[in-house]
C-alpha cells in the first residue's frame, strides 16, 4: 500500500483526475469491507461496518467524494483495523498526524461504543456528528501544519465543480484562499456555484475565492490578501512583544511595539554605559576560548576579576558612575539644566548594586514605563537618593 | 553546568564573540586609570557602536535593518576620518538616497497604504534602522527580527555586566 499511498501524493496535485480515481477506489474498499462483517456485533467490527455505511451516507448526501475522504481520519481514531483505508484516502501522513492531534480522543470512543443496536442507525447518528463537526475541523485544518496540502485539496475539490486550472502562489495566499474556501463550505447551501466565485484568470497570480457579499474586484482582492498578511505579522508581532494580549487593535498594537522597542534600545544604552564605567581593568581573553561555553569562559576570568585592583577602582566608580549617568541623561533624555547641575554636584555615594537593580528592575517592566522622559528622569533621581 | 547556547553558531554567540573581541580593543586602546566622567562618556560611545556594529556584522546583511546599519556606521567612520572630497560624496550619495526613500514614501502614502495607521507607521520607520524605504509588510518583519536581535543584545551585555559588577 506504500507505494500506492506516494503515488496518490504525487497524483493529489496534478488535476481532478485523481480526484475521481480516490472515489473509485473508496468505493471499492468499503464494497470489500461490507462483505466482511456486517452482522457482527463487536465494536471494531462495528466501526468496520459503520465506516462504510457512513461513506455511503456522506456520499450520497454531501455529493463531494472530497468530503467524504475528509472524515476517514476522524473515524479511524477509533480503530486500529484500518489503516491502508486512511492512508490512501489522506494526501500525506503529515495530514492525518494533524489530524490525530486536533480531534479529541474522547470522539473516538463515540465511533466505537455504538452499542449493538443496527448499524444504520449508528452509520446514520455519526454521518450527523460528522457534518457537524466538519465546521469545527474546517476551521481547525487552517492552522496545522498540513496547510499546504490541505489548500491544494480544497483546490481540487473546487476543480470538480469548475472544471478551472488553479495555481496556489504561497502559503499565505493558500492560507487566505482557505480561509475563504472554509467561509463559503460552512455556509454552504449545497451550491457551490460560480455566482459566489470569482476567479483572477492571469496565470501565476494569486487566486483569491471572495466571500459571500464582498466585491469581486482584482483591486479590492489584492488589498483584502495584503491585509491579511499585513494582520498575520502584526500577531506574530504580538507574540514577540510580552503583555500585548489584551490590546485589540492595530493602533494598540502598533504604539506597545514601538514602546518596546524603544526602551529596548535605551536598555542597550545603560548597560553600555554600565559597562564602560564598570569594566576598565578586565581583559577579555575571547581567542582562547570558544564561543558557545560562553558562561564557562565567562567564569574562567576569576582571576582577573578578583585581582586587587579592582577592588580599588570598585570604589572610584561611585562618583564617576553617576556624574557618568547624569551626563547620559543630560545627552539623552534632556532633562532641565538646574535638576541635572544638583544632581551632578552631589556626592551621595551610594553601592552600585542598588543602583543598577533599582535602575534595571525599572528597565524591566517597560509597560508601566511612560516615553515621557521626565518619568524616566524621576526613576534615576529615586535611584540616587 | 550545561552551556546555555549549545549552537555555536547562533546569534547569541556570534554577537557574544564580536562583541568581546570589541572591547577588548576598546579596553587596550584606553588607559585604565581614566576615571572622568568625559572620558566614560567617550568609552560609553564607543561601546555602543561596538555593540551595534557587532550586532550587524552578526546578522551579516541578511535583513534591510541590519544593510542600513552597517551603513551608517560605515558612513560616520568616513565622516569622522575623512577629509573634505569623500565627506561630500558621502553627503552626496546620503542626500540621493533620502530623496529616493521620500520619492518612495510619498507613493506609498498615495496607493493607500496607511490603512489609519499614519502617525505610528512613521515613528516605527524612524526606530527601526533603514525603516524609512520599506513598505508596512517588509516593516513589520523587519520589526519582528529588529525585537529579536535587540533582545539577544540586551541578554548578553547584562550578563556581562553581572558577571563584572562586584
Amino acid at each position: 500500500m506504500s507505494h500506492g499511498l506516494h503515488s496518490l501524493e504525487t497524483c493529489t496535485y496534478n488535476g481532478m483526475d485523481m480526484t475521481v480515481l480516490e472515489r473509485q477506489q473508496a468505493r471499492l474498499k468499503w464494497q470489500q469491507l461490507q462483505n466482511y462483517g456486517v452482522q457482527n456485533n463487536n465494536p471494531t467490527e462495528l466501526c468496520a461496518s459503520s465506516v462504510p455505511q457512513i461513506q455511503g451516507f456522506l456520499g450520497s448526501s454531501l455529493g463531494s467524494g472530497q468530503l467524504v475522504e475528509m472524515k476517514k481520519p476522524e473515524v479511524y481514531l477509533g480503530s486500529d483495523d484500518f489503516p491502508k483505508f486512511v492512508n490512501f484516502s489522506v494526501a500525506g501522513p503529515e495530514f492525518s498526524a494533524s489530524k490525530m492531534d486536533l480531534v479529541p480522543p474522547e470522539d473516538a470512543a463515540d465511533y466505537c461504543i455504538s452499542g449493538t443496536s443496527s448499524c444504520q442507525m449508528t452509520a446514520f447518528q455519526t454521518a450527523v456528528m460528522n457534518e457537524e463537526r466538519e465546521d469545527v475541523i474546517l476551521k481547525k485544518m487552517e492552522s496545522t501544519t498540513g496547510r499546504e496540502s490541505f489548500s491544494k485539496r480544497k483546490a481540487e475539490a473546487v476543480q470538480d465543480d469548475k472544471c478551472k486550472d488553479k495555481r496556489v502562489k504561497g502559503e499565505v495566499e493558500g492560507e487566505s484562499e482557505v480561509k475563504t474556501k472554509c467561509s463559503t463550505e460552512v455556509s454552504r447551501n449545497s451550491s457551490k456555484e460560480n455566482s459566489k466565485a470569482s476567479e483572477v484568470q492571469k496565470p501565476d497570480y494569486i487566486h483569491v475565492r471572495a466571500r459571500r457579499g464582498q466585491a469581486t474586484d482584482s483591486h479590492s482582492l489584492a488589498e483584502r490578501a495584503r491585509r491579511e498578511k499585513i494582520s498575520k505579522k502584526m500577531k506574530c508581532l504580538q507574540d514577540l512583544v510580552p503583555g500585548c494580549n489584551k490590546i485589540t487593535g492595530k493602533a494598540g498594537m502598533l504604539d506597545e511595539i514601538i514602546n518596546y522597542v524603544q526602551s529596548l534600545q535605551r536598555q542597550v544604552e545603560f548597560l553600555s554605559m554600565k559597562l564602560a564605567a564598570v569594566n576598565p581593568s578586565v581583559e577579555f581573553n575571547v581567542d582562547n576560548l570558544p564561543a558557545k561555553e560562553f558562561p564557562a569562559y565567562v567564569a574562567n576570568f576569576p582571576a582577573a576579576a578578583k585581582s586587587p585592583a579592582m577592588a580599588n577602582l570598585a570604589c572610584l566608580q561611585f562618583n564617576p558612575l553617576q556624574k557618568a549617568v547624569s551626563c547620559m541623561l543630560d545627552a539623552t533624555m534632556h532633562p532641565p539644566q538646574t535638576a541635572t547641575e544638583g544632581i551632578a554636584s552631589a556626592s551621595v555615594s551610594i553601592p552600585e548594586q542598588a543602583l543598577s537593580s533599582s535602575c534595571i528592575t525599572q528597565l524591566q517592566p517597560f509597560s508601566t514605563w511612560n516615553t515621557d522622559p521626565r518619568g524616566l528622569y524621576n526613576v534615576y533621581n529615586m535611584g540616587f537618593h | 553546568m550545561s552551556p546555555h547556547h549549545p549552537n555555536p553558531s547562533s546569534l547569541k554567540s556570534r554577537f557574544t564573540t564580536r562583541f568581546l573581541r570589541a572591547l577588548t580593543k576598546i579596553n587596550a586602546q584606553n588607559p585604565i586609570s581614566s576615571s572622568s566622567p568625559r572620558e566614560i562618556l567617550q568609552r560609553f560611545r564607543r561601546i555602543k557602536v561596538a555593540a551595534d556594529k557587532s550586532m550587524a556584522y552578526s546578522v551579516r546583511s541578511r535583513r534591510t535593518w541590519s544593510r542600513a546599519m552597517r551603513w551608517k556606521l560605515r558612513s560616520r567612520s568616513w565622516r569622522q576620518a575623512s577629509s573634505v572630497r569623500r565627506l561630500k560624496i558621502t553627503t552626496s550619495c546620503h542626500q540621493a538616497i533620502m530623496k529616493k526613500t521620500a520619492h518612495e514614501r510619498e507613493n506609498k502614502t498615495t496607493t493607500g497604504e496607511g490603512v489609519g495607521f499614519g502617525v505610528q507607521t512613521d515613528e516605527l520607520r524612524e526606530l527601526v534602522p533603514g525603516g524609512e524605504a520599506m513598505d508596512l509588510c517588509n516593516l513589520l518583519d523587519e520589526t519582528a527580527h529588529y525585537i529579536k536581535c535587540l533582545t539577544t543584545q540586551v541578554q548578553v551585555m547584562r550578563k556581562i555586566v553581572d558577571f563584572y559588577s562586584p
